[in-house]
C-alpha cells in the first residue's frame, strides 16, 4: 500500500505540521486547559468554534454530493467521489477538535458507555458515528471497480438525510440553550445548513480548482461555473436567515436581548459580523451571479475563499456572542477559575479571578492544536486523492481522463 | 412524598459579610481562583458600590450559588450524566465520571459552574475541605451541592451554619411545615431569572 507517490513536499509539510499540533497538545495534557484562552465566563473557545465549523463543511459537500444520485442530476456525479472524500476528511478534523476540547480526554469513553440520551451532544456523538459510517461505504463504493449502482443509490439516499441532520443536530446543541439569548432560536438548525451548504459547497471548489490543477483527476470548467451559480444561491438563502433572525432580535428592543445585539452590531464581534456579511456574502454573490466571471478559475477561487472563510466569521460571532454576557452580570462578577500563586507574598494582593463580562482570545497552544488537526485533515484527504482520485494505473495509463472515467 | 431540598436567602438579612463565601470555601475545598458562592452587588459597578445616587443610595447584596433547578438545563445536556437530580432534589456531580467537555457550563444561566483549569492550586498547600468532602481534580466541572458530605448526614450546608445574620435557611422544600416552605409561603418567594423556567429551588425574599 505504501507508495513513494506518497511522500512530496506537500505531504511532508502536512506531516511535520500534524506533529507540532501533537506535540502542542501534548503540552495542554500535561498543563491542563489553563494552556488555552478559555476561562469560565467564555467556556468554550477555538475548538467549538471550529468544530461546528468543520461540520458545516462536512455536511455541505455530502449534500451536494448525494443529491446527484438521490435527484438523478448528472452533471454534479463527477464531483461525488471528491466531495465524500472531503466529507469523510471534515468530519474526522471535526471529531478530532472535540476530543482535544475534553478536560479529560481519557474518560471520552463515558460518552459510549453512560451516555445520557436527553444531551444534545449524546445525539451529535450518533448522528456523526452513522455519518462517517455511511462516508465510508459511501466511498468505498463509489471507487470499486465495478461500482454497484444501486448500492450507491442506497447508500447516497441515506447519506442526504443524515448530513443534514448532522448539522441540525450541531445547530441543537446550542439553539436548545435557553440560558444563551441569541442561541435560543428555532431557526438555528435552518441557519446551520444553509451555512453549512455554502461552506461546504464553496470549500469543495476550491478543492475541484486545486485538483485541476495540481493532479490528474481534471473536472469540467463548466460544471465548476454550475457549481458556482448554486453557491450563489446558498449565499443568498444563508443571509436571508441571518437577517430574519437578527431582525427578529432586533425588532421588540428588548434590553438584555439588546446588550448581545450590540456586541454583535457595535461591539467586538462586529467585525466577524460585518465580515461575514460584506466578506463573505455580498462579494462573492456579486461575483458569483455574473456568468462569465464563473468561467474564470481565479475569480472562482476568491469567491470561494471568501464564502469559507465568511461562514467561519458566522462561527466565531454565534458563538461567543452568547458566551461573553452572563445574564446575572452584576459586581464583581462570575470567578474565572485561574489562580497564579504570587511570586512574593504580598505580590498581586488581589488577583484578578473575577470578570463581569467575558474575554477570550486563543493562545497559542489553541492555534497549534488547531493547525495540527488541520494540517492532518488536509494529510488524510491529499492521501485519499492519490487513493481514490488518481489510482497510479488510471493516472498513468489516462492522464487525460482521470475524472471522467472514474465518475460514477 | 420525596424531599425536595432547598433553601431561602432573606435578602432584608444579608449584611454582605462574605461570611458564607469564604465557609464555602473551606468547607468544600474549592481552590483557589474560584468560588462555588458569590456574593454580588445589587448596585453599582464595583463590590460593594451602592445603588443610585447620592444622596438617594441603596445597598444589596446578591448571594448567588447553584439553584438546584427543578427543570435543571445542565442536567438535560451532561452527554454522560455526570451531573443528575438526586432524589431528594439536589443536582449533585460524579466527578468521577465528568469528561470536561462544559457543555453544562454554557446551558446554565446563573454562571454558577467552575471548571478546574488547572491543577488545583490552594492556600495553605494542603486540602483545608472538610474530609469526607468529594476530591475534583483537573479538567472537570464542580459547583455548590447543597454541602452534600453534610446533609448526608442530616446536618444543614455550611453557608447555612455560619451565617452570622441568620439570612439563609435550608430545608425540604415538599414539606409544608417545614421553614423554607412557610418562607416562601408567607414572604413570596421569588426564584432568579424566572422566565428561564428553570424553577431554581434557591428562594429570594425581601
Amino acid at each position: 500500500m505504501f507508495n513513494k507517490r506518497y511522500v512530496n513536499p506537500w505531504t511532508v509539510i502536512l506531516a511535520i505540521l500534524s506533529l507540532v499540533g501533537l506535540g502542542a497538545w501534548v503540552y495542554q495534557l500535561a498543563n491542563g486547559l489553563i494552556a488555552t484562552g478559555m476561562r469560565n465566563v467564555v467556556s468554550w473557545g477555538l475548538y467549538i468554534t471550529l468544530f461546528m465549523f468543520f461540520v458545516g463543511l462536512s455536511a455541505g459537500g455530502l449534500i451536494v454530493s448525494s443529491s446527484a444520485t438521490v435527484f438523478n442530476i448528472k452533471q454534479f456525479k463527477p464531483v461525488a467521489k471528491p466531495a465524500v472524500l472531503l466529507s469523510s476528511t471534515c468530519i474526522i478534523v471535526a471529531t478530532l477538535l472535540i476530543f482535544v476540547d475534553l478536560g479529560r480526554p481519557d474518560r471520552f469513553l463515558n460518552l459510549v458507555f453512560h451516555p445520557q440520551f436527553n444531551s444534545p451532544l449524546i445525539w451529535d456523538v450518533i448522528v456523526i458515528g452513522i455519518y462517517l459510517v455511511t462516508s465510508l461505504v459511501y466511498l468505498y463504493s463509489m471507487t470499486r471497480e465495478e461500482p454497484n449502482l444501486k448500492n450507491i443509490k442506497v447508500l447516497s439516499a441515506i447519506a442526504l438525510p443524515v448530513a443534514i441532520l448532522v448539522h441540525s443536530v450541531t445547530a441543537w446543541i446550542f439553539g436548545l440553550q435557553i440560558a444563551r439569548p441569541t442561541w435560543h432560536s428555532a431557526l438555528m438548525a435552518p441557519l446551520f445548513v444553509a451555512s453549512a451548504l455554502d461552506s461546504g459547497l464553496a470549500l469543495l471548489l476550491l478543492v475541484l480548482i486545486g485538483l485541476n490543477q495540481f493532479t490528474s483527476f481534471k473536472v469540467d470548467k463548466k460544471l465548476i461555473s454550475t457549481l458556482g451559480g448554486l453557491l450563489a444561491v446558498f449565499i443568498a438563502v444563508d443571509v436571508y436567515f441571518v437577517f430574519s433572525e437578527i431582525l427578529t432580535a432586533l425588532y421588540p428592543g428588548e434590553e438584555q436581548l439588546m446588550g448581545y445585539l450590540t456586541l454583535m452590531l457595535s461591539g467586538s464581534l462586529a467585525p466577524f459580523f460585518w465580515g461575514e456579511i460584506i466578506l463573505g456574502a455580498v462579494v462573492p454573490f456579486l461575483i458569483l451571479v455574473v456568468p462569465k466571471n464563473r468561467l474564470k478559475s481565479s475569480l472562482m477561487l476568491l469567491a470561494s475563499g471568501l464564502v469559507v472563510v465568511g461562514v467561519l466569521f458566522k462561527r466565531i460571532w454565534l458563538l461567543f456572542s452568547s458566551l461573553l454576557l452572563p445574564l446575572i452580570g452584576l459586581a464583581p462578577g462570575v470567578t474565572l477559575g485561574a489562580y497564579q500563586m504570587p511570586e512574593t507574598f504580598g505580590q498581586a494582593a488581589t488577583p484578578g479571578i473575577w470578570a463581569t463580562v467575558g474575554s477570550y482570545a486563543p493562545t497559542w497552544v489553541e492555534l497549534a492544536i488547531v493547525v495540527g488537526v488541520c494540517a492532518f485533515g488536509a494529510l488524510i484527504f491529499t492521501v485519499g486523492t492519490y487513493f481514490f482520485l488518481t489510482p497510479v494505473q488510471t493516472a498513468e495509463a489516462l492522464p487525460k481522463q482521470g475524472g471522467a472515467v472514474s465518475a460514477t | 412524598m420525596t424531599k425536595k431540598y432547598g433553601m431561602v436567602i432573606d435578602l432584608k438579612r444579608c449584611i454582605g459579610c462574605h461570611t458564607c463565601e469564604i465557609a464555602c470555601k473551606l468547607e468544600n475545598d474549592v481552590p483557589m481562583g474560584m468560588y462555588w458562592n458569590r456574593i454580588l452587588t445589587e448596585g453599582g459597578k464595583y463590590m460593594d458600590a451602592p445603588k443610585g445616587e447620592y444622596p438617594n443610595v441603596q445597598r444589596g447584596y446578591l448571594p448567588l450559588a447553584c439553584q438546584h433547578c427543578e427543570n435543571a438545563p445542565c442536567v438535560k445536556v451532561c452527554p454522560v450524566a455526570a451531573t443528575y437530580k438526586s432524589e431528594d432534589g439536589r443536582v449533585l456531580i460524579n466527578y468521577e465520571r465528568c469528561i470536561g467537555c462544559r457543555y453544562c457550563m454554557a446551558a446554565c444561566p446563573y454562571n454558577v459552574r467552575v471548571f478546574n483549569w488547572q491543577e488545583p492550586v490552594r492556600i495553605p498547600d494542603f486540602d483545608y475541605g472538610s474530609a469526607d468532602t468529594p476530591k475534583r481534580k483537573r479538567g472537570i466541572v464542580e459547583k455548590c451541592s447543597f454541602c452534600e458530605q453534610r446533609v448526608n448526614k442530616g446536618m444543614q450546608p455550611f453557608c447555612v451554619e455560619v451565617c452570622p445574620a441568620r439570612a439563609r435557611h435550608f430545608g425540604d422544600l415538599n414539606d409544608p411545615s417545614s421553614e423554607v416552605a412557610q418562607l416562601v409561603r408567607t414572604r413570596k418567594g421569588e426564584q432568579l431569572l424566572e422566565d428561564r423556567g428553570t424553577k431554581p429551588q434557591v428562594y429570594y425574599v425581601r
